[in-house]
């Protein structure tokens, strides 16, 4: 009697990790530009706690480039992760500042993040967004 | 006795072996900073700069709602005051040197160093400024188009042994008329578990 009763409350305790609902539109009325990307995955984890569903980007009347990034948590659990975001200009050489930091996040189970970065100069033609587990 | 005195001797230098505390270099733009909550550490700074720059680029410069006194130049900025609202003594600079940095690099903002809150940062620009003033028979120089202005608010909460800090960052971009046409405010939270014992 005690056993299962026991194995209830670990049962319970676990259990406490948050899953997300969303709604949306069917017919989304805005037009997204969406980019093919290039994914290079070297941690399994961390691609499943933040799996990146699509990039769009858009560039305003000043020239400079706007990305937004969807990513999304397929694990049953709340996720901590950083992200960085590194912009290249013509040359494909980096433009240094001293606010290109890591950004830390979290997004809950089953949940779908946006993750937006603004060039900081018109030059800046490219860019690489690195994600990375926080270390223990 | 001689065939105990000689470990013995040995000892004392394999606690200074021990002993000796390994410091290692770690990029300052990584995740691998230390977070505290009981100050701003300098990552928040760098994070909160990053937010209120994409959001200066995105909703005034990008826009082109950024306006400029003199034709072909970048417009003027201006450093007012910006309050520190938090429970410790922090350099305002931490922030606002890494705003001014990115919004020089847009190429559309240039910030004056001899006209600020509190008086110029360049001394020596302004003694320059003010002597070209006198040869040039009362010229005076180019007033800002802009100034910024904000302050920074800390909130502590606890619940248990969970503590919780939050620093709110609240700037504003100010024209010539004194109308705010750019406002932001970033919050960065930060969660930690204190020590059962201790303080």
């Amino acid at each position: 009697m005690l056993l299962p009763a026991l194995l209830l409350v670990l049962g319970g305790a676990g259990c406490s990790s948050t899953k997300v609902n969303t709604l949306e539109p069917a017919q989304p009325a805005a037009q997204r530009n969406m980019i093919s990307d290039k994914r290079v995955l070297m941690d399994q984890s961390l691609s499943k706690s933040v799996s990146v569903i699509g990039v769009n980007t858009a560039q305003g009347s000043e020239g400079f480039l706007k990305i937004q990034v969807e990513v999304q948590n397929l694990t049953r659990k709340r996720r901590f992760f950083s992200y960085r975001v590194e912009w290249f200009d013509e040359n494909g050489m980096l433009i240094e500042l001293p606010t290109n930091v890591s950004h830390p996040r979290s997004i809950e189970s089953k949940a779908i993040a946006v993750i937006t970065a603004t060039a900081p100069t018109p030059r800046a033609r490219d860019f690489r967004i690195q994600f990375i587990e926080p270390t223990k | 006795m001689k065939k105990f005195l000689f470990p013995l001797t040995l000892l004392p230098l394999l606690f200074t072996g021990c002993s000796s505390s390994k410091v290692s270099y770690v990029d300052p733009n990584s995740s691998r900073l230390i977070a505290t909550t009981d100050s701003i550490n300098i990552q928040d700074f760098a994070q909160a700069a990053d937010a209120m720059t994409a959001s200066l680029i995105d909703n005034l410069i990008n826009q082109g709602r950024l306006k400029s006194s003199v034709e072909g130049e970048p417009a003027l900025l201006a450093i007012s005051r910006i309050v520190n609202n938090t429970g410790e003594q922090v350099d305002i600079d931490l922030l606002v040197k890494k705003i001014r940095v990115a919004l020089l690099r847009t190429g559309k903002v240039q910030t004056s160093t001899t006209i600020a809150y509190g008086g110029p940062e360049d001394p020596l620009a302004k003694e320059q400024q003010d002597a070209r003033e006198f040869l040039n028979g009362g010229k005076k120089p180019r007033l800002p188009d802009y100034t910024l202005s904000g302050k920074i608010i800390e909130n502590r909460v606890k619940a248990g042994r969970v503590e919780q800090t939050s620093y709110i960052f609240q700037l504003s971009l100010s024209s010539r008329d004194g109308i705010a046409v750019w406002e932001d405010e970033r919050t960065i939270v930060k969660q930690g578990k204190r020590p059962s014992v201790g303080f």
